[in-house]
């Protein structure tokens, strides 16, 4: 109930929390990345069409931390810019496997309930 | 609020967003921007950087405790928007944790803390079991032979020791004073794992080579101004030197009197220490009287069980020899000092918590009327994306401020509550000069503090957590379904308090009862215009025949006093205990078996006694001075009863006091009335009464009947005694009537209290049905506006609240009502001529609680009658 917490933020996390969690696991199976790299890669692998903002990135990336699933160590990027570098863990690829089964279901389901529809 | 090992992450957050903005636009750069404008774009692109920062925080599962913080912050802000009601709060609820925090730490020091001294779970103390046959129905203390036996044989006792109180006459230090003294074996305080401060120990041979003692510290300060070379010094007791050989610590926490077992003994603290011959103990009689008490420390791993069958077994040895039959036990020490007051200070602390309960019963429903008003406020909140979680913690902290407030305060008040209580509790509870606020009562406290906060606010915060945003939102006020079911909420509150109440008041108001009973109690004698004042022969100087003498000539003078109309004397006074107790026996029959053995109490009385004390001569005539050297008594009517049933016991024969040895057979030549001689509770003993030429105890209290009030012959008949003998110890005289109120001290302060903490419940639950029944009221103005207007008539109005208000009232009374009867069993014991269901405490408890609740819901039904209809219809 804080007043200085507007409810927009919280609300987008919780709107994308599942779905943005799967994309950046996924997006740290090539190795590892600073948050920048990771809004980059996926708006880019995405066509543009997702756009990551940064008041869900960073939350969902410290998140990320407690829950164990990666892990960060500062570094430097090829422009010489000092950098956070998250990483997976290996509960955080078994993560990744387990919402990527999750996702597939549901998409087929969500595929077939719009189909039916349509029929 | 910032804590420090937060400093570095929110440092490295702070660089991760930097080097971010960076990268973005050294991209933009790249795509070929302005430096300007790129930096403008990121910085735009990433939003408000402080939102993100606060909203990634969270994440670390840090920020509850900023949350805390701020949720507390809100809470004193609520707290603020009603400090009336607050204040209120917070003094009902500090002095019900105050006075619960304060009455627990008296049954923890009294009941629960063990006793400071070494190991104390192996302490005991011995008593003697009468033959199962005997229906004496109380266990004994132990004789010296059994002692003996004991001390000597024992193989599981670490150590057997001996204690008899005994009075000193101290002279050669300021006034001649009399010290309550014990009588110990040399191994007393070594079985306690107690050692003097200063000076030695007794030894073994102390026993045998008399004349040492030791000293309590406060007998050192205030007789021998703390003199340090006060060892090895001779002082003058009984007339005889003594050596100082040791002073003992401060802090002895003894126990006092009955608490060590006896039938009888003074409730003060003893003051020095002297070895009892050990002699003595060899040489005593195997059935010799039971007059002492016998503490033992049991061995390491030596069970309770096991000591008790070592003790009968080296008592049937020796008993065999005497064809005696008794048996022992061990009651654990803290057992035996405690067993008084047990139950008492139990009851008490359940009443208290009781009271606590009730108070946070009703704090919880001032703070439902508060959240009543912040179901709009809760409704945005939760539309704004609050959790409910939150809402819930939110005002379960309000609640946890006000009771923390509370339970502060409250410990100012147990600590003051302490001081009082301890100043004017009987003294013969046990370690009353232990009392005080310990950790264990500290960490009581916070545990009710916890308990409370949950009674006061886990139903506002359910309440208000369960909040529909839709339904809150809607235009007026909240709908009426909801506003009945809480309603119905609060009803429930209102009987549990009256239930809870209605509980204590009948506790309350039988141990009220039970009081009147005892100060009614017929006490054989007439109390008024009496004065007593005790006096001891123990100085060697007196011989028998010398206190014979002494009292032969004083009580001339004392009944000579102007003012005085007769004056008398007695070994022990009405009300002092039980002594001097023996077989109660005709001498013309043979020795009546066990089973139908009987005690009864002897006393020595000049012929005037009863007359003096106005004890009723019921056959026969009393003891008159021609009787000096004629073996006659005057005994109870009980114990006519007893032994000569339907006979006329005048002109038979009852065994005199001094049978060791000699067997005196005494004529009886009169009956008297019953006098109470431990407790106006008690039935008084079978009582034989001797001529006291008979016999002379070295204590002897002296009772003059005056003419007015007898306080003003004090100074008249102290100085009778200092011109008789100027190294007599006085105590200070008492008037009989502050003996009778000394011996149902304990009673009446139990009553106080418990009495006190039922009006307080009383007070709790009526505030809470007013609260209740005004809010009723507020609410229901408009439809009583119509109602008025529409022409209802103002009785018909008040009617109508009275009725409504009383509802929850009446099922609580049934409810406490059926509990009461249902636990009284519980609190019989404390009861005297007053069944724990009597029907009247129960029909004036209910009468009372009744009319209570009527004016609570007077005052806001004649409100409601008054309203003025226009202002009333315009009210929403």
């Amino acid at each position: 109930m804080s007043g200085k917490t507007p409810a927009r933020y919280q609300n987008r996390i919780e709107l994308l929390q599942g779905t943005l969690d799967m994309l950046i696991l996924q997006t740290l199976r090539r190795g590892a990345q600073h948050g920048y790299g990771i809004a980059q890669s996926i708006r880019s692998g995405s066509s543009e069409v997702l756009q990551v903002e940064t008041g869900s990135l960073y939350p969902a990336l410290h998140r990320l931390e407690k829950q164990g699933w990666v892990k960060s160590e500062w570094g430097q990027t090829d422009n010489k810019q000092r950098a956070k570098f998250y990483s997976l863990t290996a509960s955080g690829r078994k993560q990744l496997e387990a919402e990527h089964t999750r996702w597939s279901q549901m998409s087929v389901a969500i595929a077939r309930l719009m189909k039916a529809r349509e029929a | 609020m910032k804590l420090w090992f937060r400093s570095r992450r929110d440092e490295e957050l702070d660089e991760e967003i930097r080097a971010h903005l960076a990268m973005a636009a050294r991209d933009r750069l790249e795509r070929g921007e302005t430096p300007g404008d790129a930096q403008q774009n990121a910085r735009r692109e990433l939003g408000n950087e402080l939102l993100i920062k606060e909203v990634t925080r969270e994440m670390w599962g840090w920020s509850w405790l900023e949350r805390f913080a701020q949720d507390l912050r809100y809470a004193l802000r609520q707290m603020r928007r009603s400090p009336g009601v607050s204040v209120i709060a917070i003094l009902t609820l500090a002095l019900g944790l105050g006075a619960t925090t304060a009455m627990f730490s008296i049954v923890n020091t009294a009941l629960l803390e063990p006793l400071k001294y070494r190991d104390p779970a192996r302490l005991y103390l011995a008593r003697t079991l009468p033959p199962a046959r005997a229906k004496l129905g109380r266990d004994f203390p132990v004789n010296a032979r059994q002692f003996h036996e004991w001390r000597t044989h024992c193989r599981s006792c670490e150590d057997v020791s001996l204690i008899r109180f005994l009075d000193l006459t101290l002279v050669g230090a300021g006034q001649p004073v009399k010290l309550l003294a014990l009588d110990v074996s040399y191994n007393f305080f070594r079985t306690l794992g107690i050692q003097p401060a200063m000076g030695r120990d007794f030894l073994p041979e102390d026993e045998q080579d008399w004349g040492k003692v030791i000293l309590t510290d406060t007998l050192w300060r205030t007789r021998f101004a703390a003199d340090p070379s006060i060892l090895g010094r001779a002082i003058q007791l009984n007339g005889e030197s003594h050596t100082v050989i040791g002073v003992m610590p401060p802090d002895l926490h003894l126990p006092r009197g009955t608490q060590w077992g006896g039938f009888s003994g003074p409730e003060t603290d003893p003051l020095i220490f002297r070895p009892h011959a050990a002699t003595g103990a060899q040489q005593a009689r195997p059935a010799g009287s039971l007059n002492y008490s016998s503490m033992i420390r049991l061995k390491p791993g030596v069970s309770r069980q096991q000591g008790i069958e070592e003790l009968n077994v080296l008592l049937a040895d020796f008993a065999r020899d005497f064809n005696l039959e008794t048996s022992t036990t061990l009651i654990p020490l803290q057992d035996q000092m405690t067993r008084n007051a047990r139950s008492a200070l139990w009851l008490l602390l359940g009443a208290i918590g009781a009271v606590l309960l009730i108070a946070c019963v009703n704090v919880g429903n001032l703070m439902l009327v508060r959240t009543a008003n912040r179901y709009r406020e809760a409704g945005v909140r939760l539309a704004l994306g609050a959790s409910r979680a939150r809402l819930f913690g939110l005002v379960l902290k309000e609640a946890f401020l006000l009771v923390g407030i509370g339970g502060i305060l409250g410990l100012g008040f147990a600590y003051a509550g302490l001081k009082l209580f301890v100043a004017a509790a009987p003294v013969d509870l046990p370690r009353l000069d232990e009392v005080g606020l310990n950790w264990r009562a500290l960490a009581f406290s916070a545990f009710i503090i916890a308990l409370s906060t949950l009674v006061c606010g886990i139903v506002p915060a359910w309440r208000l957590s369960r909040t529909e945003p839709l339904e809150s939102l809607k235009a007026g006020s909240a709908n009426s379904s909801e506003i009945s079911r809480k309603l119905r909420f609060r009803e429930l509150m209102v009987s549990v308090e009256v239930a809870l109440s209605t509980m204590l008041l009948v506790v309350g108001g039988l141990l009220l009862f039970s009081f009147l009973r005892v100060m009614r109690v017929d006490k054989g004698f007439e109390v008024g215009h009496v004065i007593a004042q005790d006096v001891s022969f123990v100085n060697p100087k007196y011989s028998d025949e010398g206190r014979r003498r002494f009292v032969e000539e004083i009580v001339p003078k004392l009944a000579a006093i102007p003012g005085v109309r007769f004056a008398g004397a007695i070994n022990v006074l009405p009300l002092r205990g039980e002594d001097w107790v023996s077989d109660l026996r005709d001498t013309d029959r043979p020795e009546p078996p066990l089973d139908q053995a009987a005690l009864a109490n002897f006393r020595f009385v000049t012929p005037d006694y009863f007359k003096t004390i106005g004890i009723p001569l019921k056959e026969g005539r009393f003891i008159e001075p021609k009787d000096q050297d004629r073996p006659v008594a005057v005994i109870s009517e009980r114990a006519a009863q007893h032994l000569w049933p339907g006979q006329n016991p005048l002109g038979k024969h009852v065994q005199g006091a001094n049978s060791e040895g000699k067997n005196p057979a005494l004529e009886v030549v009169g009956v008297v009335g019953e006098i109470p001689a431990s407790s106006l509770e008690r039935t008084p003993p079978m009582t034989v009464y001797e001529h006291y030429w008979r016999m002379q105890p070295v204590g002897m209290s002296f009772v003059l009947r005056t003419e007015s009030n007898p306080a003003t012959v004090v100074s008249s008949l102290r100085a009778v005694f200092s011109s008789a003998d100027p190294e007599l110890a006085l105590s200070p005289a008492q008037t009989m009537e502050q003996i009778v109120d000394g011996s149902v001290a304990a009673r009446r302060f139990q009553m106080y209290l418990a009495v006190a903490f039922a009006l307080t419940a009383l007070l709790l639950a009526s505030l809470g049905v007013y609260g209740v029944i005004s809010f009723n009221v507020a609410r229901r103005t408009p439809e009583m506006g119509i109602r008025i207007a529409l022409g209802a008539r103002t009785m018909q109005l008040t009617a109508m609240i009275l009725r409504q208000g009383l509802r929850p009232v009446v099922a609580g009374l049934a409810v406490g009502l059926v509990a009461a009867l249902a636990l009284g069993r519980f609190i019989a014991t404390e009861l005297y001529g007053v069944a724990p269901n009597d029907p009247w405490t129960m029909s004036a408890v209910a009468a009372l609680l009744f009319a209570v609740a009527i004016c609570a819901c007077w005052i806001p039904a004649r409100r409601a009658s008054k309203i003025d209809p226009l202002r009333a219809l315009r009210f929403e």
